[in-house]
């Protein structure tokens, strides 16, 4: 097994515990704790499944570095969200939809 | 010997991930994010992709690290 595969499998491992938290958190700090791992899962495996024969392929790495960037900007935006929410409503949970 | 390391790695990786969404207190969970965004820069070396780890050690760790915990810092504050 390569070092490769053996971190895309990480890769996935980490994306479906993302999700889960992503659904099954109510806390909305966590939620994007869990985003963010979700993000990497699925960063490891662009890069783990593009490397053959130990072969580094640069276009996912640059795609990867790409999406880094803008998964900070998506959590900094994120952040900002929950922090107005919680001066307007005084929670850090998202209403449960009436319906 | 390099699957001793790459074994060791993947598995503190998944440790700190699943103890990162679970553990109570939401300030060690941010601490073990930031350490998983470190374990993560490991990574990407022995990926043959440096500049990636270089990238995620002062952006996805540093950066997003200090975001949340600004975040923590002010809502906590605010609860007070």
């Amino acid at each position: 097994m390569s070092s490769g595969l053996l971190f895309a499998c990480v890769g996935a491992i980490l994306f479906s515990m993302g999700v889960a938290g992503v659904i099954l958190i109510g806390h909305l700090l966590r939620r994007v704790l869990a985003f963010n791992l979700m993000g990497s899962g699925a960063f490891l495996i662009l890069v783990g499944l593009a490397q053959r024969n130990d072969v580094p392929d640069p276009v996912p790495q640059a795609m990867v570095l790409t999406g880094i960037v803008v998964a900070v900007a998506a959590t900094a935006l994120a952040l900002a969200l929950a922090r107005r929410l919680h001066a307007l409503t005084g929670k850090l949970e998202l209403p449960a939809d009436e319906a | 010997m390099s699957l001793v390391f790459d074994l060791l790695l993947a598995a503190a990786l998944l440790w700190s991930g699943g103890r990162c969404l679970s553990v109570d207190r939401l300030d060690r969970a941010i601490v073990l994010f930031i350490a998983f965004g470190l374990l993560m820069a490991l990574a990407w070396a022995r990926l043959a992709a440096p500049d990636i780890g270089l990238a995620e050690a002062a952006i996805g760790a540093g950066l997003t690290g200090a975001l949340l915990l600004d975040a923590y810092g002010a809502l906590k504050r605010r609860k007070e």
